[in-house]
């Protein structure tokens, strides 16, 4: 169990992430929805304490996270992986060597230094590549590949961490629709084989329609939404996304990238 | 289009015509002033003494072109001197290349935050750098006396200021979203280093390395015109006692030994750091 308690952050004068409350059970899928700017890369990134907040706290299980230091904080941060929208792999690195990078919170300072992987820690990287179905690109450098293959890569490296927790930043905003439904569907079957909570920051609509059992949704720093994707009526989607000048509802084709055929699951119908 | 549209569309947007011929005129007219005056410079330096000296310098070249004495000359002096350049060249940069891999780190502001550190780490590259190697290796020269010794410490010293200034700058210049990526696994500041940057700033690294390699072995030769060892020394020799044709060989020599070193980096390089993959 994970809560958000008031939790706050200041960025000059201007509040990124205005004393949110939130509280996540173990197991759920959640999709945060929101304009550019709306706070929602902040609210992951406290959450995984990339960001220190100003005001509030994060309690995982009882434990105080905004309190952690040190090792304790970087045990946190292995248990909370994160995936990014630019993938945020190590470009001049093979795929297998960022995968394995994983596994670095477990690691002695010399073999990180070194670059000492066990062949536990290889058989692992192999075998959730192969889950992810990227083997055969083991070997090459991470520039070199398409975005959709990058994010898997990520996934990959996520996976490695052995997460309570993955918090996806825009996962697929930099992807094409095609890409963006397989990423999706990983983390989908991520969610629900192993049952890792699962907290991504999506700004399709419809995609987190069709992924998340429950949307939370962010205006100017607040949470003015947190409930089932059903009960996200025309009134509160206005709330979120803001009115459009003529006083028309949001179109959610406007907010979609994508390809209609593909996007449903069978898990939505 | 007829003429007449034209002139209307250049009435309503002159910008879009370019300028016209009055400012045209007079930017022309500028530039020719700022060449007269130029030639006019020159004219006060006595520049008709290169043509007075012709004569000399065609004396030098005739001497130059004569090898008749080849089987003569100290061959095994001068072979041993090339090397010692070389050797020099090599030694310093890879000793500055030890002691700037860390002060590289400690000079950039990402990784030390603390400001008045960071000043005094990169006042002191200044410093090194700012100085010329020539000067250094009179410095050394009274410090540890003649030989190739005195030219590694004056390479070194100098080479330490230029590398860790390019060092900090290329780690500065990392992409902080690599290292996020990293951090955010639960990797420790040394793991982010390892992982995040390095990876980043090891192709620049191995490149000015490399650079300075070829750099040094060309610059070396100067060294030891004050003393420091190497090829210098035998050069200045030859040209006091007017053995051109020597002073000539040297010189081929010289180039053959820089041309060389050019195409061994290049090739190391390549090996090193690949050709980037293209999407």
């Amino acid at each position: 169990m994970l809560e958000l308690v008031q939790l706050s952050r200041r960025f000059g004068d201007k509040l990124a992430v205005a004393g949110a409350n939130l509280t996540f059970a173990r197991g759920e899928m959640v999709g945060i929805i929101g304009r550019s700017g709306a706070g929602k890369s902040t609210l992951l990134r406290l959450i995984n304490r990339l960001i220190e907040p100003s005001d509030g706290r994060v309690i995982a299980d009882g434990t105080d996270v905004t309190a952690l230091r040190g090792r304790e904080l970087r045990a946190w941060r292995a248990r909370t992986a994160m995936i990014f929208q630019q993938f945020n792999l190590v470009n001049r690195l093979d795929v297998l060597t960022n995968v394995l990078c994983g596994r670095l919170y477990h690691m002695s300072t010399a073999r990180v230094l070194f670059k000492v992987f066990t062949p536990a820690e290889r058989a692992m990287a192999v075998h959730v590549l192969d889950r992810l179905g990227i083997t055969d690109i083991a070997m090459n450098r991470a520039d070199a590949l398409s975005g959709g293959q990058q994010q898997r890569v990520a996934i990959a490296r996520a996976l490695m961490q052995e997460p309570a927790m993955i918090l996806a930043d825009e996962p697929i905003a930099s992807l094409d629709p095609m890409n963006a439904k397989i990423v999706m569907d990983a983390l989908l079957d991520i969610n629900q084989r192993e049952g890792i909570t699962v907290l991504t920051n999506l700004h399709t609509l419809d995609t987190a329609r069709t992924y998340c059992q429950r949307i939370i949704g962010m205006s100017a720093g607040l949470i003015v939404f947190d409930g089932k994707p059903e009960a996200l009526t025309d009134a509160v989607l206005r709330s979120i996304y803001g009115q459009s000048g003529d006083g028309q509802a949001v179109d959610e084709q406007l907010t979609s990238t994508s390809l209609p055929m593909l996007a449903r699951p069978a898990v939505a119908r | 289009m007829t003429p007449a549209e034209i002139a209307a569309q250049r009435l309503r947007t002159p910008w879009a015509f370019g300028l016209n011929r009055r400012t045209l005129a007079i930017r022309w007219g500028i530039g020719l002033l700022a060449v007269v005056y130029l030639i006019y410079l020159h004219w006060l330096f006595e520049f008709g003494k290169v043509f007075s000296g012709l004569e000399r310098l065609w004396v030098i070249v005739r001497l130059m072109v004569d090898w008749t004495g080849f089987a003569g000359w100290d061959h095994a002096e001068l072979l041993q001197s090339m090397l010692e350049t070389v050797a020099m060249a090599y030694l310093g940069s890879m000793l500055a290349l030890l002691i700037s891999f860390p002060l590289g780190f400690l000079g950039a502001r990402n990784i030390i935050p603390a400001r008045v550190f960071r000043f005094f780490a990169r006042r002191m590259f200044d410093g090194m750098r700012g100085l010329d190697q020539l000067i250094w290796a009179l410095v050394f020269v009274r410090a540890v006396g003649l030989g190739p010794i005195a030219g590694i410490l004056a390479i070194c010293v100098a080479d330490t200021g230029v590398l860790s200034k390019l060092f900090a700058e290329a780690i500065e210049n990392t992409d902080r979203k690599q290292v996020e990526g990293i951090t955010s696994t639960g990797a420790s500041f040394i793991g982010a280093l390892r992982f995040g940057v390095l990876p980043q700033v090891l192709p620049v690294m191995i490149s000015q390395t490399l650079y300075q390699i070829e750099s040094n072995s060309r610059e070396a030769t100067i060294l030891g015109l004050v003393g420091a060892g190497g090829i210098g020394l035998r050069l200045s020799e030859r040209i006091q006692i007017n053995a051109w044709d020597q002073v000539a060989y040297v010189i081929v020599l010289i180039l053959i030994t820089v041309a060389l070193i050019d195409n061994l980096s290049r090739a190391l390089r390549l090996r090193l750091i690949g050709i980037p993959s293209h999407r």
